[in-house]
């Protein structure tokens, strides 16, 4: 049983910026474990262990040595190495001395790959202790991390994310000894900021199983999940106290979790007066500016006149903590309260002419012409859903005059729900503000999709003159670039069609959108419609994925057509109940023959069933005026699954090309009706098992 | 618990900070929690500042008499952080943004703010931990309050600078912006300054528990009469007024991009023929207010904004390289 030990690494920084600590912790681990396999040093389990100011590792199961290695060197040949007389020459002797052999251990014998024997000398390396591995080469595995943003500070040209300003690295209880930037490793470290104010000696941390419990007396949780699950609990306990819950905001719990090294929850209240702004501005000011949570009520969606900030420290002996978060958080307020007054004093149709001095992309104007676009775009969508078409125009020139109001000038993610309240307070129609509110969603692939059927209209409108114009232009997304998320609208526009039904084509979508920007347009028109129609092809594609299709039913469901959203998820849906149906594998390898035999041949469109001869082929001719009449998907595919056998036993018994050309021609006519009525649900050849 | 060793200290201080809670209240009639709980007045602010980063061997500068956005294209930052020489400096910077203007009717913002910028050259291993010391030289008990530092990085397009840090974070309260620079005028700093910008009304708002930078006591007038204070508004609300409609209502446009041009052709006269950096440089400083007006009347396009802003950095970038040659040619010259 050989022996292992733990190693604890942790490069003590200056606050190391939130979005980086937790990958760079986990790459620094994942790099020691390659570092330590290399090595020979075992095969240890690493855990990163992280907080504002320090990224750690403790790697446990690792070998204090590398084993001792039993080596064969390979000298000259034996003339060269002994004399006539049988005595060593000097290239003999160098060659022992070469590896520390006495010259009598030096064997003789022919290696592998040579003609005749040479001088082989058997050595013992021993390994190398590993506290001796760590100190060479730490340095170089902190140093080769991939740091986003390095900086540099000081006098020195090293660079990492932050200021390196102390190390701990112990192995068992040795301190493993190195230096980077001028910083000497030790067994030391040093706890919380404030804690530490009035203290000059550090943290002594001479074990790495201590590491935690020794940061806790510092004053730091260690571990990100324990800060993480203590400010969850302490918002809900503190958001009871006020009788609600706190407003759950899991990316705001992360963030807080990578900035405190311990964290209090602390509660506060703002004056009633604040109440009166809307609910997004209140939860939006807070979360952008305070890090602070908002309160709901219990039982509906409504908040509670109380907020909850996070402080890091384990206390706030005074309340000083407290009263200051909620003497800033009055500051913000003042502020967004002014905005919120301020822009009521202009009715949004005011504001839009401001919209010619914004642009929105240099080549596709301003956002004024952007909304003259949205509009047309949203007008010929609602005549064709028959929606007030006048409503449409009216949403679709006020929707991006909330860019230039003060408010969404102060938190740009509240575009579109400020127009949508501003326009309420003036007692525009309902229609119109909810569609303007809504118009920018979906913001994400599982977000919310627009709730009014205007405001799914003016969404679809916006990102279609959107990919559209883009496209016009050739900024067209490839591969990982995607800097406008061109992607993330054409996503948009598939899922509102898909989930709530709407009766519009991709097809007249690309269309309407190109003939839109047509003065815009830089490359050919064709080419522009084409690879608009391939982008939408895959958007559908991953449509169908998001809403859990089979793969096996997914390309051949694609590839009979797609333009139509809610035919091919009717078609989806039907076919996913056939999903695992072995009739349906059958009929795909008959499909694949029907397409093989129809290659390259122009087959009739009618045929006389009296010209067919064998049974086999009549009970399929039988067959197929109920499949072309099938009213719909549910009643054609288990028509479809009933073919299988007898398409099987027409291929096993009939040869399609025979001789008589009449006979022929009828065959190839009926697979080619068949062909036809397959690719009204699938291409079966492109089913998979 | 990781406070504790603190614990009878903070008895003590609780009794302090309550009973300068009471007193502020008495005094100034503040309708608010009082924050901080200290009574802080905006000169008293300064001095102490320039008192204690003077002591930890800073010079302190003045302000520089051209407008100006921030307390960063003083020179004595722009070309103090360039090159080598070891350079400790803090100031006084009232910061001028147009587009800020609130005709002295907001509370928290204004047109013109002051800033207290620290610049340390070559940054010390220390500094984080010297500017904690500053706030407790400010009356600011740390044990009884929160501080994080949260990423904020830095950037100036306009002086091609750029630099990583933070802001500063005092009980929910941004109260400083904490940098390291990595460029100024497009050029590696080696070695890098820390600058510390310390928001003066801000903080001393903060600190003395008032809502309203407007009332902030700027400081006392002693006369054989009797002690006079005077508040900020006093000092300063008349110009906040005058100084918005201007950028708002008032600047002449026409006037204002002949200036713009004007400078520009000025600067480059100044630092292209005459290789004078200095002079130059207050021309693109010129340009950079110029430009900060005309922004604030909306009549830059954002499509014609990064061009402009090239202008200004492309002059600000010619001054730093002739600075940065003259400093070489006295280096090898000593040698």
């Amino acid at each position: 049983m050989t022996d292992t030990k733990t190693l604890l690494l942790e490069l003590h920084c200056e606050e190391i910026p939130a979005r980086f600590l937790k990958p760079l912790s986990c790459e620094f681990a994942d790099a020691f474990v390659s570092f330590a396999a290399e090595q020979k040093l075992g095969a240890p389990t690493v855990q990163a262990i992280f907080s504002p100011r320090k990224l750690a590792w403790r790697a446990k199961g690792l070998l204090t040595a590398q084993s001792d290695r039993h080596e064969t060197q390979v000298g000259p040949p034996r003339r060269v190495c002994v004399d006539e007389s049988g005595n060593p020459t000097i290239q003999g002797r160098k060659f022992a001395e070469k590896w520390g052999v006495d010259f009598s251990a030096v064997r003789f014998e022919r290696p592998e790959g040579k003609k005749e024997p040479c001088a082989i000398a058997e050595i013992l390396k021993p390994g190398r202790s590993a506290v001796e591995i760590f100190s060479d080469s730490l340095p170089k595995l902190i140093s080769g991390l991939h740091v986003p943003k390095a900086m540099r500070w000081g006098n020195s040209s090293y660079e990492f994310v932050r200021p390196i300003r102390s190390i701990l690295c112990v192995f068992g209880s040795d301190v493993v000894p190195f230096t980077v930037d001028g910083v000497e490793s030790g067994n030391t470290t040093w706890g919380h900021r404030l804690y530490h104010r009035h203290s000059q000696s550090p943290l002594v941390v001479d074990s790495p199983e201590k590491y935690e419990a020794v940061l806790k007396d510092g004053g730091v949780i260690a571990s990100f999940d324990e800060r993480k699950r203590a400010i969850a609990e302490q918002l809900d306990a503190k958001a009871l106290e006020t009788g609600g819950r706190p407003v759950a905001d899991e990316e705001l719990l992360d963030t807080l979790a990578l900035i405190v090294e311990w964290p209090t929850v602390l509660r506060g209240g703002f004056p009633a007066e604040f109440m009166d702004l809307p609910k997004e501005v209140l939860v939006t000011s807070l979360k952008e500016h305070q890090k602070a949570f908002c309160v709901e009520k219990p039982d509906s969606a409504d908040l509670l006149p109380y907020f909850l900030s996070i402080a890091n420290r384990p206390d706030d002996p005074s309340g000083l903590v407290a009263a200051g978060n909620e003497w800033v958080l009055k500051a913000r307020l003042y502020d967004a309260r002014f905005f919120f007054a301020e822009d009521q004093r202009s009715h949004l149709s005011e504001l839009a002419p401001k919209l010619d001095a914004l642009t929105f992309h240099r080549e596709l104007g301003s956002y004024a012409e952007k909304a003259r676009r949205i509009s047309t775009i949203a007008q010929a969508l609602a005549a064709r859903l028959k929606l007030d078409a006048a409503q449409a125009k009216t949403a679709a020139e006020l929707c991006k005059a909330d860019l230039v109001t003060l408010m969404v000038g102060e938190f740009p993610e509240l575009q579109g729900i400020m127009g949508g309240y501003y326009l309420r307070l003036k007692g525009a129609p309902e229609p119109v503000c909810a569609a303007v509110a809504e118009h920018y969603q979906p913001m994400s692939n599982d977000a919310p999709l627009p709730n009014s059927r205007l405001g799914a209209v003016l969404a679809i409108a916006d990102k279609l003159d959107t990919l559209a114009g883009c496209f016009a232009i050739g900024q067209i997304p490839s591969g990982s670039k995607d800097p406008l998320a061109l992607r993330r609208a054409g996503m948009g526009v598939t899922r509102i069609i898909w989930e709530k039904g709407l009766d519009i084509s991709i097809n007249t979508l690309i269309d309407l959108g190109l003939e839109t920007i047509a003065e815009k347009v830089k490359n050919p028109p064709k080419d522009t419609k084409q690879a608009l129609t391939a982008f939408f092809k895959d958007r559908a594609a991953y449509q169908l994925e998001l809403s859990n299709i089979p793969a096996s039913v997914r390309n051949s469901a694609l590839a009979a057509g797609w333009m139509d959203l809610n035919d091919l998820k009717a078609r989806c849906e039907a076919l996913s109940a056939f999903a695992e149906d072995q009739r349906f594998t059958s009929l795909a390898q008959s499909a694949k023959r029907i397409g093989n035999i129809l290659k390259d041949e122009e087959p009739l469109q009618s045929f006389s069933p009296d010209l067919l001869e064998q049974p086999e082929e009549k009970a399929l001719a039988q067959r197929l005026n109920a499949i072309e009449s099938a009213a719909d998907y549910a009643a054609l595919l288990p028509l479809l699954a009933d073919l299988a056998q007898p398409l099987e036993d027409f291929f096993n018994a009939v040869m399609v090309k025979c001789e008589n050309p009449d006979l022929r021609n009828a065959r190839m006519a009926l697979l080619n009706r068949l062909r036809k009525a397959f690719m009204r649900a699938a291409d079966f050849s492109l089913w998979r098992d | 618990m990781s406070l504790k060793p603190h614990a009878s200290l903070l008895l003590i201080l609780n009794y302090t900070q309550l009973t300068k809670l009471v007193l502020v209240h008495r005094q100034h009639a503040v309708k608010s929690i009082v924050s901080a709980g200290l009574n802080m007045r905006v000169q008293e602010l300064i001095l102490k500042l320039q008192n204690y980063w003077a002591e930890r061997g800073c010079l302190v500068g003045q302000p520089y008499d051209i407008e100006k956005g921030a307390g960063t294209m003083n020179p004595l930052t722009f070309f103090g952080a360039l090159g080598t020489k070891p350079w400790n400096v803090g100031y006084v910077e009232p910061s001028r943004r147009p587009g800020d203007g609130r005709y002295g009717e907001n509370p928290f913002r204004v047109y013109k703010h002051l800033q207290f910028q620290v610049i340390l050259k070559p940054s010390p291993a220390k500094v984080q931990d010297m500017y904690i010391d500053s706030l407790e030289a400010l009356g600011v008990d740390m044990t009884a309050h929160d501080l994080r530092f949260e990423e904020d990085n830095w950037e100036s397009p306009t002086l091609g600078a750029w630099g990583v840090g933070w802001q500063v974070v005092l009980d929910g309260m941004e109260i400083s912006q904490f940098t390291y620079f990595q460029q100024v005028a497009g050029s590696d700093c080696r070695p890098v300054s820390a600058e510390l910008t310390y928001g003066i009304e801000r903080i001393c708002m903060f600190l003395s528990g008032i809502d309203n930078m407007f009332d902030l006591i700027w400081g006392n007038v002693r006369t054989d009469q009797g002690l006079f204070p005077v508040s900020y508004g006093e000092v300063r609300r008349r110009e906040e007024f005058e100084l918005s409609a201007y950028s708002f209502e008032h600047a002449d446009l026409d006037l204002h991009k002949y200036l713009f041009n004007a400078y520009e052709k000025e600067g480059w006269r100044l630092v292209g023929d005459l290789g004078h950096y200095l002079s130059a440089y207050e021309q693109a400083l010129k340009m950079s207010h110029t430009f900060n007006v005309l922004d604030a009347r909306g009549a830059v396009s954002t499509t014609e904004r990064p061009g402009i802003i090239k202008r200004v950095r492309d002059l600000a970038c010619a001054c730093a390289k002739v600075y940065l040659e003259l400093e070489a040619d006295k280096t090898s010259t000593e040698a």
